[in-house]
């Protein structure tokens, strides 16, 4: 055997935080090792490190027991690391085969030579029994395909050890089963695999080892057979946690938000809207689940009236929104928390009291006769700082400055501030560490127990299961299964989030 | 909040380092072709400097820049670049003259209003073709507006030597043959110049400088579009659009309507660049109306960093470099066209500059809060 | 007889405007936009007719190349290596092209606006071809520059589609997070495209100094390398797209030139036809193209 991957005393500042603090850690050959932590303890620096883009400020690195440095994405690649990034790293308008061989094509002069490329291709994906189509573009296949694409790009440059981060993050349950049988066929083939996640339960069933982080150290390593769920919860957290929400039973009101038979085409005439019908009443939190890109971004911007060009209803209170412009509807009490703050939530140049106001800037409260009253919209922003304990260092800094738990929180004091009747909230703690998912969990939770109808958008199961009343699997730009969270289970979600068990989706 | 000072000191450091950068360039080419830098930046500001009319006269040439620069930073706010102020003052300038010539015995107090509303509406809707082209076919703005310059050119021309054009001009004694122009303008259509104003405060201009009324305008302008921009909440959705389009839609901001109203503005502001050399100095149009305020008006902006205040200040600097130009041409036959040269670089040195000062500020910030 | 002759001149209008919509799809697919093209060509134009005065028509042609991609070169400083607005840069470098053309043709030539006369390459016929009336004006008095102008289209085409270079191009275009993981030199592709555009534009200025006119004139591009843009949009980011686009933009400058005297239509309405031709062309179109995914998007490894 003898060790993959050694790191000694790794530390890698950034401005104001020590991502890494004198890391420790050793990987066997041929072993599936964990590493697990909550948002922010380091794991991606600490890949990143490993993967060459950035440079640790001190400590050193073994690979197969020789010491390196890892100086760029090259040399990682020389020394037969691989890196399977979270968010794919792939060109949507190549074919997968030039995903795959981009950087390290086989040359005949300066020309592709695509023939050989294709013969060695076809010949891992036999050897590791991976199904691909070489010649798809990557914008038609589905995420676990583009997945497989990202894991053939690193075994085509030869690499013996993979590391992949949060690999699961995106896939259906099922999907995870079939990267898990990938992953153990590689494992058997004599490769080294790094495996980063924050889910414990699939750390457990996947994994040899496992390294636990907290805060940029390393706390320990374990055997994955001698531990349990909580003891990792508890060395990831420092502190027993809390597997539960505080949540008391729903008080259903009247039905707030209804879509009838909602059709939408997008590109090239497909529906990726195929009639969606469903009711949320005030006092509930309807969670809508599904595997990314099943039409769950198209019916949130259906809702909020940035897409007008659908078929059916969406009625808010009993009144239609169609042709209303999307003040109309904000208007009409709808509040939203998009899902890319950075694009659609903020505008981040300007500065945090411009933000908190943006979309009320034209309210009563804020006007003094033709202009802004920046004072009030001064108050207005540090009440909210205050009462969502907001860090930041002045409400004049720009937004980009601050963390993305702390914008989030600025988009949710600014949507929620409205009384609103209606609230879409499209995965709202995605990227956000353990204790800002908290904050958002318990804001959702006080608007149900005030009687306001949650709809929650997410790709996060767990988190839907735990604080939904209601919850919708869209598959294919259809709510194909509507379950409460008490009657089913993960597996029986995951197949209908893959289309498994197509049925109409029936209103409860 | 020492920080504060710091990131501000930066901010304003930006455009000297970058003038200064671009004079040590321009030096190297002067001394290319055998001249002593020293001595001309000298002779410039010796030239600029020295009589009071010749700083009226750089008032009188930063005046259309003031204009150009104010019509093209609305753009920019917005994220939108109007290359197409060029056209658009031409088209605005005309429609002033067209009013002007056309329109006889009015009152002075009804026909220079009258003028000025005509020049703003030729910006207008010289202006109007690209936003309606971007916001319903989504044609990019950089192309459509110079194109539009390119079409302004020559229908300014047909309307001048073909439809418009005085024929009965009085030939000159001594001066070779008829110019093709439109008629003169009416009395009452010229704005008066400061001189009298002036002469109140004991600054006695003399009569070959034109500093005029639409010099105070502008800075008035300034000053306005600043309150604009900064305070009123739709100056706010203009600068929301500008950095982020999405982000303002889902807020409610209606985008196209913003593009229209912000575009339409930036044509308005662009219809009085050439009001001043019409009104106050030529009084006709013709084939050699000056052009290229709407370009020296990017860079006036940029220099400025598409603060208002500070394309008053940048306008003044490039109404002095003109002067000084001509200048070094007169008294030490180095060819105005350095200038032309020294204000291209600035631009780029000042782009780069502000980049680099902007990316630093945003690495302090997110210091602080780490 | 006149169909070929229109179509003759068509050609010949077409060659610069095609040469430079090429340099566009090379630039522009590695994710660089880049407005100074115009500028690239007045450089171009000018310096051609420096190199071609004094050294013949050969160097002429190296001269506008290297000029434009001089020009390119700052504009890949200023944009790629320190991510300023891509645009703004394009704008500035046409105004310094503008004005510096303009100081040193007073320099060198003692004139501000046109150097003196240079002579272009030796015209070729097709052999064979060229015997046939009919189409004598389109086989006849080739310019060398033109042949190279439309080698290129394939050329351009193969390099784009099937090598390694092309391949990685069209990467940092679309997706250069995911190249520079690959360990593809972003920085490197994106000066690569936009310095050869920049030699395109040049040779495209050069094709108008000395086969077109016999001098540099100042202003004698007149908007061509904005309408080259407009032609390469039109033709979709491909070579030869962009052929087809330019051959229609050649024809109404060609159409431009030809109505003079006693037509019914004024003629400043008849220089107008490109302009208003191409605000109509992207009018019709712009909707269906589809850019490179992160054109006029400056790549920056730390907020990727």
């Amino acid at each position: 055997m003898g060790k993959a991957v050694e790191l000694k005393n790794i530390t890698k500042r950034f401005p104001g935080i020590v991502a890494n603090d004198r890391i420790n850690l050793e990987i066997q050959k041929g072993e599936i090792h964990a590493i697990v932590g909550e948002n922010g303890a380091g794991k991606s620096t600490l890949m990143k490190v490993l993967a060459g883009l950035y440079q640790p400020d001190e400590g050193e690195i073994f690979i197969f027991g020789k010491k390196e440095k890892i100086s760029s994405p090259n040399k990682a690649i020389e020394l037969k690391i691989g890196m399977v990034h979270q968010h794919f790293m792939l060109v949507d308008r190549f074919t997968v085969l030039e995903n795959i061989i981009l950087g390290a094509e086989k040359k005949k002069g300066f020309t592709i030579d695509e023939k050989t490329c294709r013969e060695t291709l076809k010949k891992l994906l036999e050897l590791y029994n991976f199904k691909l189509d070489l010649d798809a573009r990557l914008e038609d296949i589905s995420v676990g395909h583009a997945q497989r694409v990202e894991i053939m790009k690193v075994l085509y440059r030869g690499a013996d050890i993979l590391v992949l981060d949060e690999p699961t993050a995106v896939l259906a349950p099922q999907e995870v089963d079939e990267l898990f049988i990938n992953l153990r066929r590689l494992k058997e083939e004599g490769k080294t695999i790094i495996f980063i996640s924050h889910k414990l339960d699939e750390v457990l069933s996947i994994a040899d080892n496992i390294t636990v982080l907290r805060r940029g150290k390393a706390v320990g390593t374990v055997p994955a057979d001698s531990v349990t769920k909580e003891e990792l919860a508890r060395m990831m957290v420092g502190k027993p946690v809390l597997m539960k929400l505080n949540k008391t039973p729903a008080e259903k009101g009247e039905v707030k938000l209804s879509l009838r038979d909602v059709m939408m085409k997008g590109h090239g005439g497909r529906n990726v809207l195929n009639g969606v019908t469903l009711k949320v009443c005030g006092g509930e939190i309807y969670g809508i689940v599904g595997v990314e890109g099943n039409g769950q971004k198209e019916l949130a911007e259906a809702i909020i009236g940035l897409q007008q060009d659908y078929d059916g209803d969406i009625k808010v209170c009993g009144k239609p929104t169609k042709g209303l412009s999307i003040k109309q509807i904000r208007d009409m009490g709808v509040a939203f928390i998009p899902e890319d703050r950075h694009r659609q939530g903020l505008v981040l140049p300007m500065k945090v009291w411009e933000n908190s106001i943006l979309g009320l800037h034209r309210k009563e409260e804020f006007k003094k006769k033709t202009s802004i009253d920046i004072k009030k919209a001064e108050e207005f922003t540090s009440r909210n700082v205050k009462g969502f304990s907001i860090i930041i260092s002045s409400i004049h800094q720009a937004i980009e400055g601050l963390s993305g738990g702390n914008q989030q929180k600025v988009i949710l004091s600014r949507e929620l501030s409205q009384e609103p009747i209606v609230i879409l909230a499209a995965q709202p703690t995605r990227g956000l560490d353990i204790g800002a998912m908290e904050f958002v969990h318990q804001q959702l939770l006080e608007k149900r127990r005030e009687g306001k109808a949650v709809v929650l958008i997410s790709a996060d199961l767990e988190e839907v299961l735990s604080i939904s009343d209601r919850v919708g699997v869209i598959f294919d730009g259809e709510i194909v299964a509507e379950f409460t969270p008490e009657e089913t289970t993960l597996e029986d979600i995951g197949v209908y989030m893959l289309g498994a068990h197509k049925k109409a989706g029936e209103s409860a | 909040m020492k920080k504060d000072y710091k990131i501000l000191a930066l901010k304003i450091l930006a455009p000297f380092v970058a003038i200064i950068l671009a004079a040590f360039i321009s030096s190297l080419i002067i001394l290319a072709i055998d001249k002593d830098p020293l001595q001309v930046f000298y002779t410039m500001f010796k030239f600029s400097f020295k009589r009071i009319d010749s700083i009226a006269m750089i008032l009188f040439n930063a005046t259309p820049l003031i204009f150009s620069a104010l019509a093209v930073s609305i753009g920019f706010k917005m994220g939108l670049f109007n290359i197409g102020i060029e056209g658009q003052y031409l088209i605005g300038t005309f429609m002033a003259a067209l009013v002007g010539f056309s329109i006889k015995g009015l009152p002075a107090v009804i026909h220079l209003p009258l003028v000025i509303l005509a020049g703003i509406v030729g910006g207008m809707i010289w202006s109007f073709i690209p936003i309606f082209l971007k916001v319903k076919r989504g044609v990019h703005e950089v192309i459509s507006t110079i194109m539009l310059n390119y079409v302004a050119y020559s229908l300014i021309h047909f309307l001048i030597a073909d439809v418009f054009r005085d024929r009965q001009q009085s030939l000159v004694e001594g001066l070779g043959s008829v110019l093709v122009r439109t008629p003169k303008l009416a009395a009452s259509a010229v704005i008066p110049k400061m001189h009298g104003f002036l002469a109140f405060f004991g600054v006695q201009l003399p009569k070959h400088v034109y500093l005029n009324w639409f010099f105070p305008i502008s800075v008035v302008l300034a000053a306005g579009i600043y309150y604009l921009i900064m305070r009123t909440p739709f100056g706010y959705e203009l600068r929301a659009v500008g950095h982020n389009p999405e982000a303002s839609c889902i807020a409610g901001i209606n985008q196209g309507r913003i593009y229209f109203k912000g575009f339409l503005l930036s044509g308005a502001v662009a219809g009085l660049v050439g009001l001043s050399d019409l009104l106050g100095y030529f009084r006709y149009m013709d084939m050699d109306f000056p052009r290229g305020y709407g370009f020296d008006g990017i860079a006036v902006a940029l220099i400025a960093q598409n603060n208002p205040f500070g394309i008053i200040a940048s306008a003044i600097l490039f109404g002095f470099l003109k002067r000084g130009s001509e200048g070094i041409q007169a008294l030490l036959k180095v060819p105005m066209d350095t200038i032309v040269i020294l204000q291209s670089l600035m631009i780029i040195f000042i782009v780069v500059i502000t980049k680099i000062i902007n990316d630093y500020v945003k690495r302090l910030e997110k210091r602080e809060v780490a | 007889m006149l169909v070929a002759e229109l179509f003759a001149s068509s050609l010949r209008m077409a060659v610069p405007i095609l040469l430079t919509a090429i340099g566009a799809v090379y630039t522009e697919r590695s994710g660089i936009v880049n407005i100074g093209l115009e500028g690239m060509m007045i450089v171009g134009s000018f310096w051609a007719s420096v190199g071609a005065y004094f050294y013949g028509p050969i160097m002429g042609l190296i001269y506008a190349m290297m000029a434009g991609a001089f020009l390119a070169l700052i504009h890949s400083v200023a944009t790629v290596t320190f991510r300023v607005n891509q645009v703004v840069s394009g704008v500035a470098l046409n105004i310094l092209a503008y004005g510096s053309s303009r100081f040193l043709s007073l320099i060198i030539f003692n004139k501000a606006t046109t150097s003196h006369h240079v002579s272009g390459f030796k015209t070729v016929d097709i052999p064979g071809l060229s015997e046939i009336a009919f189409l004598q004006p389109l086989m006849t008095d080739i310019s060398p520059i033109l042949i190279m102008a439309l080698i290129l289209v394939p050329v351009s085409k193969y390099i784009i589609d099937k090598t390694v270079f092309g391949l990685r191009l069209r990467s940092v275009g679309e997706n250069p997070l995911a190249a520079d993981t690959l360990g593809i030199n972003v920085f490197a592709m994106r000066y690569a495209g936009v310095i050869i555009s920049g030699m395109l534009a040049g040779a495209a200025g050069a094709y108008l100094t000395m086969e077109h006119t016999g001098m540099y004139v100042e202003g004698m591009t007149q908007g061509k390398g904005y309408i080259a843009m407009a032609a390469m949009i039109f033709g979709n980011w491909t070579p030869t797209g962009t052929l087809w686009a330019s051959l229609l933009f050649g024809f109404a400058e060609a159409l431009s030139l030809r109505a003079g005297e006693g037509s019914i239509i004024p003629y400043q309405f008849i220089k107008m036809i490109p302009y208003v031709l191409t605000l109509a062309v992207l009018t019709g179109i712009v909707k269906k193209s589809t850019p490179p995914a992160a054109s006029g998007v400056p790549y920056d490894r730390s907020t990727g």
